[in-house]
């Protein structure tokens, strides 16, 4: 019991049990653009006798004026009266949403704890000389970069070198006859950092009667305990740990080179008759979070889409995922594109990323004798191809197997993913993502 | 689930605790001198971790286990952690009423919360929709919400550790029911077991058998209670058809004569304890929590507009406070769309306005010479909305200006409080509030000569002129203005929106208060889904359209009223639902998947009849052409599912037209409207 078994079997409900959910998940779509991603919210809705959203139209809001009728209005604002009143208790701020907002950087975050991936990106162009960490010291500096643990620990070396058993001394100054310089030189002999004006005080301090309560030295030595510093300390706690100024140190940072991270990310897709509307959806859920990724995880990072059938155009992002065309396949049409726009971000500054995908029809010998040769000639961190086939693969459909074939499985900069349903997405990301090799810098 | 309860950490508590008890002390305080009645109100310290648990839950520490607790935690969490999204407080409808405090809420927005919270308890306990689950008691041991939802958890709890029964199937019933959450009687008095009425049970089993058992000679039982006897009366007893009206609630009707299905045997059985059990348990959480989607603008708003009057007013938030206070008013009224909070405060202050311009009004009508016709003439409201401004006696009430209290009516003076004030016992600077009864402090934020609403006077219509001074008696009652806008009753607003607070519902509330001021001046407007052009598209801004489409979006939770009409539907056992249709069809896929849960509570057939729109092809290929609507036609259909499959079947028009109504209508398509 508790939300965090609510929370372990929401995360199971429709996928390792209950199944006769699964149909009421709604995933949302991905969307967001740069700077802030949205990300699909799982929402399992439970089946009620609703209207039909269509008959029941609804109201909106202009925001300036109203809209003429027969203004054709987008996608269904929601409603005040929409949603699950119970968990819109009063107060609760806003209603459904399906997604949330998140930065790139902490989605990158996110799915390197996810998936356990350590994907370290390379610094290219020294940018500037940037602070490091503070870890010099210096003797003056702000306030704030003071190191207050080395200070104490001096002021507390100082306060065992300087401290002693005050109480002692003290009763030796009662012993019958002694003079004060007798105390110090005592004193002395034990290495106590006493000092005679030190003495001289106590020694007066010492009432009348009290004087020649001990008949000498040895006889205090005999009856009164002695108490070492240490002993001291921990009997009175630290009540004044004596700060000098010559203790004080500042942290100071060290002065390190930047490198900027840039990178480029070359999405090209397969726009042909045969990529249907599915296999587009389960590119685009794959290769959205990949731009998200290397967005959080480089500093500066850019994007180029291409779109291709039999030949290859550069295309804007929101294009990119929905353009259809009608003719046949060429991949290294667009190779040989991403390889001229490439030119732009030289392998020396830019880390690079290639990612393509498609449903693995290819016109024939393209892949073998073009593609393989453009993907080995173009420098980048990783190459990846994705095969979408949700409805199982075709005959002639065998550009990722022939990739496969080529680099092997385990080649460090080649990935080969097949994504045939939104399940293997995050299968897909981790393969690629994991690929790439350490040392192509 | 992050209980840290450190030491360190009861203690940081305990300190914000401390600082807040004045405020918390005073604002219960001056929300009983503004006339409200809350419960009492227990508030609690929490922090981040504790404030999303507790929103997950729907407001309360304990929940039965289920699955959609997780998800809205789930959700809770991203949404604070990536979006940002601030939690600023949680009531509990409940005697006392809980309140929830964010650690690291500012001071000033700890006050506005306790604020809000002041009004939300009021509200609680005087709406009437809140007490039907209460039957109107709302003493401590009637409402104790907190208490049964955890008697619920740890009930349902027991359940899903027993042995004998598969977790997986208490969760797939707790499932079920909520499917049918919103098919509750809302607008009837909560009771635990209702009474349906249906046939009685063990009476007609077998009563040749009981006739027996009474031991009556063969001679009597063949007189009295012969054989035609006897067929007659199971005949009859056959032929019944139950309910005898259409129930709504069908959470209580699957309760007291649903069976569960029996899978290994293929029939239905009767419901295992714990089922019925928890049926219960879903139903009296359905309607416990009915009343509060039932009054969602009104309650928000009623909270904003006295939190509003206490913060701003009042100035209970500190100077160096308010810009923060202000700011956190702002994003809660600005975020877009039809917000609950600012439609419902602007609803309270058109009610309030509205009750004292008529008050006004009547009184000024009552002037000799005055008429509805020349009143606008004749009558100098500059001067008017001067007289109506308080005194300064009462405007501005410093340690200095106590004495002037002095000249003001009597019944604005708190006078014990006065006597205290001027010895001194009370801190008049910060709490000058103290002073004054309910009727002064309506007297001192009487509305009409606030800043915001001066222009409201005189914005009356003619016609709602002509509606006030043709019923008017006695109209030549006073001699001159100055006289009649003595006897005007300042806490006439006040008092009206304490009555509909009692009253009201969101649905009442707005079919009465929104007007076609608020809805043109918002932009609102309708929207349609045209067959044509497989879009929607703008419909209509006129105000009554718009209203008209909003009320179908507050009546009845939203959603289309479904009610049971035969339990032994077939005369097979089976069960009949009705739609009673409004003009707006089912979902037909929620339907049928919403029948297929109803199966598993019932455990036998289930049917429901309904209306939907059937538009032709044809029709809709020429009216693309001619861009223009097809027109529609409503045929009955029964919906049908046996356990195996669903069928969907035309049914003749006869069956269904006791279901059809033809005064409403929800569609705001203009005649002409793509051309």
């Amino acid at each position: 019991m508790g939300l965090r078994d609510d929370l372990e079997r929401f995360r199971e409900v429709g996928e390792q049990r209950r199944e006769d959910l699964a149909d009421f998940i709604q995933y949302g779509d991905l969307a967001g653009g740069r700077g802030s991603i949205q990300i699909p919210v799982k929402i399992v809705s439970l089946p009620e006798f609703e209207y039909d959203q269509r008959d029941k139209g609804g109201v909106g809001q202009g925001e300036d004026g109203t809209p003429q009728p027969g203004q054709p209005v987008g996608q269904p604002q929601p409603q005040p009266g929409d949603g699950d009143g119970e968990d819109g208790e009063p107060g609760e701020e806003g209603g459904e949403h399906e997604y949330y907002e998140m930065d790139p950087e902490e989605f990158a975050e996110e799915l390197d704890e996810e998936l356990g991936l350590d994907l370290d990106p390379k610094g290219k162009t020294v940018v500037e000389e940037k602070e490091g960490p503070f870890t010099d010291m210096t003797r003056t500096g702000p306030n704030s970069t003071l190191d207050f643990e080395r200070m104490f620990k001096e002021g507390l070396k100082r306060k065992l070198a300087m401290d002693f058993d005050e109480e002692f001394l003290k009763e030796l100054c009662k012993v019958e006859g002694i003079e004060p310089r007798e105390v110090f030189e005592w004193a002395r002999g034990e290495s106590l950092p006493v000092s005679m004006a030190w003495v001289e005080e106590a020694y007066s301090n010492v009432p009348d009667e009290e004087r020649g309560t001990w008949a000498s030295i040895e006889e205090v030595e005999a009856n009164v305990e002695r108490e070492s510093v240490q002993q001291k300390i921990r009997r009175e706690g630290i009540k004044h740990v004596p700060f000098r100024r010559e203790d004080e140190r500042y942290r100071h940072p060290e002065i390190i080179e930047e490198k900027e991270k840039n990178v480029v990310v070359v999405n090209i897709r397969d726009v042909s008759g045969s990529m249907r509307e599915k296999k587009r959806e389960l590119v685009e859920r794959t290769f959205t979070p990949l731009d998200w990724y290397l967005q959080g995880k480089y500093d500066n990072a850019e994007f180029v889409y291409i779109a291709h059938d039999a030949d290859a155009w550069e295309v804007e992002r929101d294009d990119f995922f929905g353009i259809r065309s009608g003719g046949g396949t060429k991949i290294s049409s667009a190779y040989e594109l991403a390889n001229e726009l490439l030119e732009e971000y030289p392998w020396s500054d830019w880390n690079r990323y290639v990612f393509a995908a498609g449903d693995s029809e290819n016109s024939s010998n393209d892949t073998g004798e073009r593609v393989i040769p453009m993907m080995e000639q173009i420098d980048a961190n990783l190459h990846a191809y994705v095969e979408t086939q949700p409805s199982g693969n075709a005959i002639n459909a065998t550009h990722a197997e022939e990739l496969e074939r080529h680099f092997g499985t385990d080649a460090e900069d080649v990935a080969v993913a097949y994504v045939n349903s939104k399940e293997d997405v995050t299968d897909a990301i981790y393969e690629i993502l994991s690929t790439e090799s350490d040392d192509n810098e | 689930m992050s209980k840290r309860n450190s030491n360190a950490d009861r203690f940081r508590k305990q300190a914000i605790a401390a600082d807040l008890e004045e405020p918390v002390d005073e604002a219960r305080n001056l929300a009983v001198k503004l006339g409200l009645e809350p419960y009492p109100v227990k508030y609690w310290i929490i922090d981040y971790d504790e404030m999303n648990e507790l929103i997950a839950y729907g407001g309360f520490q304990s929940r039965y286990p289920h699955w959609r607790w997780g998800m809205q935690y789930d959700k809770q969490q991203k949404q604070g952690q990536y979006g940002g999204g601030k939690a600023f407080e949680i009531v509990n409808n409940d005697n006392p009423a809980h309140a929830f405090l964010q650690e690291s809420n500012t001071l000033a927005d700890q006050k506005a919360v306790i604020t809000h919270v002041e009004a939300h308890s009021d509200f609680f306990a005087k709406n009437e929709w809140f007490g039907l689950f209460t039957s109107g008691r709302a003493d401590e041991d009637q409402v104790n919400a907190a208490a049964m939802l955890e008697r619920h958890a740890r009930a349902i709890d027991e359940y899903m550790s027993d042995p004998e029964i598969d977790r997986a199937e208490v969760e797939k019933w707790i499932d079920h029911c909520l499917s049918l959450e919103d098919n509750i009687d809302q607008h009837q008095v909560f009771s635990r077991r209702l009474d349906v009425d249906g046939p009685v049970d063990d009476l007609d089993d077998d009563i040749a058998e009981k006739l027996d058992e009474l031991g009556l000679s063969d001679e009597v039982k063949g007189e009295v209670f012969d054989e035609e006897w006897l067929e007659k009366l199971q005949q009859s007893d056959e032929a019944v058809t139950f309910p005898e009206e259409p129930q709504k609630d069908i959470l209580s009707f699957v309760r007291e004569h649903g069976k569960q299905f029996d899978d290994e045997a293929g029939r239905a059985a009767e419901m295992e304890e714990w089922q019925r059990d928890i049926l219960d348990m879903m139903r009296a959480e359905a309607y416990y929590f009915a009343a509060q989607k039932m009054t969602k603008v009104m309650n928000e708003g009623w909270a904003a507009y006295w939190e509003s009057t206490m913060m701003t007013d009042e100035g209970f938030a500190g100077d160096d406070e308010f810009m923060n206070y202000a700011d956190h008013m702002a994003k809660v009224l600005a975020s877009g769309g039809l917000n609950p909070y600012s439609l419902g405060m602007e609803l309270w202050e058109y009610v309030e306005n509205r009750t004292n311009r008529r008050q006004v009004l009547e009184q000024l009508l009552r002037v000799e010479g005055v008429s509805w016709r020349n009143l606008m003439d004749v009558v100098d409201f500059e001067a008017v909305l001067e007289t109506l401004e308080p005194p300064e006696a009462i405007a501005s009430i410093t340690p200095e200006t106590l004495d002037r209290l002095e000249e003001v009516p009597e019944e604005w003076v708190d006078r014990e409080a006065l006597e205290q004030a001027q010895n001194g016992e009370i801190d008049v600077e910060t709490y000058p509030w103290k002073v004054l009864t309910t009727e002064g402090l309506a007297r001192r934020h009487y509305s009409l000569v606030k800043r915001q609403h001066r222009g409201f006077l005189t914005r009356v219509s003619q016609n709602d002129l002509e509606q006030i001074g043709r019923y008017l008696f006695d109209d030549a009652r006073y001699e001159t203005v100055e006289e009649a806008l003595a006897d005007v009753d300042f806490s006439a607003g006040w008092d009206r929106m304490y009555d509909i607070r009692e009253s009201h519902n969101d649905v009442t509330f707005l079919d009465e208060f929104l007007t076609t001021e608020f809805i043109t001046e918002n932009n609102y407007f309708t929207y349609e889904h045209s067959q044509a052009t497989g879009q929607f598209h703008v419909a209509s801004d006129a105000a009554e359209d718009v209203k008209k489409k909003l009320l179908l979006q507050f009546t009845n939770f939203g959603k289309p009223t479904i009610a049971v009409y035969d339990g032994n539907y077939n005369n097979a056992n089976e069960l009949l639902l009705g739609h009673q249709y409004n003009g707006v069809m089912l979902d037909l896929g929620q339907a049928r998947e919403t029948l297929k849960r109803i199966f598993e509570l019932w455990g036998r057939p289930v049917n429901l009849l309904t209306i939907v729109k059937d538009v032709d092809e044809h029709d809709i290929e020429v009216a693309k052409r001619r861009n223009r609507e097809p027109e529609p036609e409503e045929r009955g259909k029964l919906i049908r599912y046996d356990g195996e499959t669903v069928t969907i079947d035309d049914v003749p028009w006869e069956e269904v037209e006791h279901l059809s109504a033809d005064d409403v209508d929800y569609d705001t398509k203009p005649d002409e409207w793509l051309a």
